[in-house]
């Protein structure tokens, strides 16, 4: 990052390791919002906004804090794209997807689609008896739905699954290592095969995947390349780990898990509960377009700031016992989605997915559902963060 | 300025002054009222600023697009005829005094 970081004005945290941060960011994120609004966490050389109602007034002043950075690597590797532009530019290509993903059509179009993906996946274990649900379920059932959605015909889910990793090493590459650029810079040229692979039979045949949208909304062949890669790094790995949480908190807490099961209006506020807890993305970066004071910090022109929703989202006393996955609190807004202008596109599609179609399936097919052993199950990360194996028993 | 009056959820009101040519969210938002999250910002993309209009506010405004129209059904409380995204209703001029329910989830 930047050397125009004023090291010794602002709060710092010098005394965790990137591995700290990667097994369990927060009790580091709760030291974080303690020691002020913009703190550095010097593991992944950041400075990090916190604090609930700091990242909402920031998402509130897109001009201020770009989403924009020509720098970043994942412009440099990936090309521009819907996530990394603001105003006008962001907002056509916004509206371009929206017929994909807008609730309606999850409703109509995905959900039902989704009921043979998911049927089909658990078949494939059903009679086991045992499972780590990160590699037999949600992986494929993330995967499936995303070539689905994005209207990748021929593309396997191991494909999406290898895409995303290599997207997502080539993003956090800080340290330019050549073999991860390499890899990145590959897998962006296979996404672009698939689009053109793809694109020529969605133009005789619109549809309402991603990139018939695209095609039918004018946007250009590099923009579609673009947001294709965009719906592939945002789009598989997050209802994956949703998935995995939701299933993971109601298997930790099985009274609330029968009282969900009782009565299926439950699993929206569950899966919302779940992305609190655990969210998916916990930070995304903002770059400043002019020199900002952050609580009495001035923080120069072209700082990047990381906005930490997975801190805000366990923030007291906002959420009470934060670390707790509590199905039953009262409704309080959470950021798992971000907020502003690039509040994720796919939240509904991702809504009506798991708490319509894939929850319901696997408490319903796996009878007397219940972790294999809670000291066997790991959750990792803190950009991306989720549980990375859960391995489960079920009777048959 | 143009004054309009907000009932929240709970029953009770509050006015609110709105710039002409910025979004009833906007105003409604800048002014705290209940019921008004605006998530995504007035991208119509999270239907936390579901509100519902003076009928004649409703006809005058002509029909939402199509993504407003699906989004709307998704909102918390149940859509209503005079149903609106508050981020997609434009203020102007002629809304001075009309009153805007934030309707209960
Ligand atoms: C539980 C699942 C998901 C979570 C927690 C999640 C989270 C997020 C977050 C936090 C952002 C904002 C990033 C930023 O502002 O820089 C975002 C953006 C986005 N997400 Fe998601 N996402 C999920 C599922 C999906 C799915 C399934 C898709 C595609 C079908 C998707 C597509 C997108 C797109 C296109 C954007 C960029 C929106 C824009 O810049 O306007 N997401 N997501
Ligand atoms: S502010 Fe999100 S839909 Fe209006």
């Amino acid at each position: 990052m930047e050397s125009t970081i004023p090291r010794n004005e602002i709060p710092a945290i010098i005394d965790v390791s990137f591995e700290d941060l990667m097994r369990d960011p927060y009790p580091i994120y709760k030291r974080a919002q303690a020691l002020g609004p913009v703190v550095r966490i010097e593991a992944a050389n950041l400075l990090l906004v916190t604090r609930f109602e700091d990242i909402v007034a920031i998402e509130r002043d897109p001009a201020t804090f770009s989403s924009d950075n020509p720098e970043s690597n994942v412009v440099k590797l990936f090309g521009p794209n819907l996530m990394r532009k603001d105003g006008e530019a962001h907002q056509r290509e916004r509206k371009a997807i929206e017929p994909t993903v807008r609730p309606g059509t999850a409703t109509r179009c995905w959900g039902p689609a989704l009921e043979g993906i998911v049927d089909e996946v658990i078949s494939a274990f059903e009679r086991d008896g045992e499972a780590d649900l990160f590699d037999a379920l949600a992986a494929p059932i993330s995967g499936r739905a995303l070539a689905a959605i994005v209207g990748f015909e021929d593309v396997s889910w191991q494909t999406i699954a290898a895409w995303s990793q290599g997207m997502m090493d080539g993003a956090g590459n800080y340290s330019g290592d050549p073999k991860l650029t390499a890899r990145a810079l590959e897998v962006s040229r296979e996404i672009e095969e698939a689009v053109d692979r793809n694109c020529p039979r969605l133009l005789d045949a619109p549809d309402e995947s991603l990139l018939s949208s695209m095609l039918q909304s004018g946007l250009s062949t590099k923009e579609i390349y673009g947001n294709t890669k965009v719906a592939v790094g945002g789009g598989y790995n997050e209802p994956r780990d949703a998935i995995l949480s939701l299933i993971y908190g109601l298997l930790l807490n099985p009274d609330q898990k029968e009282k969900v099961l009782a009565n299926p209006a439950l699993w929206q506020p569950a899966f919302e509960e779940a992305v609190r807890w655990i969210s998916p993305i916990g930070m995304y970066p903002r770059l400043l377009t002019r020199d900002v004071d952050l609580g009495g910090h001035i923080l120069p022109k072209g700082t990047q700031i990381g906005l930490s929703v997975a801190a805000a989202n366990h923030e007291e006393p906002r959420f009470e016992a934060p670390q707790e996955y509590n199905a039953f609190r009262s409704k309080t807004p959470h950021l798992a989605f971000g907020s502003g202008p690039h509040f994720c596109a796919g939240t509904w599609v991702a809504r009506i997915m798991v708490t319509k179609v894939v929850a319901p399936q696997v408490f319903a097919r796996l009878a007397n559902l219940r972790l294999k052993n809670p000291d066997l199950v790991t959750v990792r990360g803190w950009v991306f963060r989720g549980p990375t194996s859960l391995p489960v028993v079920w009777d048959v | 300025m143009i004054t309009i009056k907000f009932i929240q959820p709970d029953g009770s009101e509050k006015l609110v002054s709105a710039m002409n040519g910025r979004s009833l969210m906007e105003a409604a938002q800048g002014a705290g009222v209940v019921g008004i999250v605006a998530e995504c910002g007035g991208s119509a993309a999270c239907a936390t600023c579901h509100v519902v209009l003076p009928q004649e506010v409703f006809d005058r405004l002509g029909a939402p697009e199509e993504h407003e129209e699906d989004m709307l059904d998704f909102a918390d409380a149940p859509r209503q005829t005079c149903s609106r995204l508050s981020c997609q209703v434009r203020v102007t001029p002629d809304m001075d005094g009309i009153i805007v329910r934030v309707p209960t989830a």
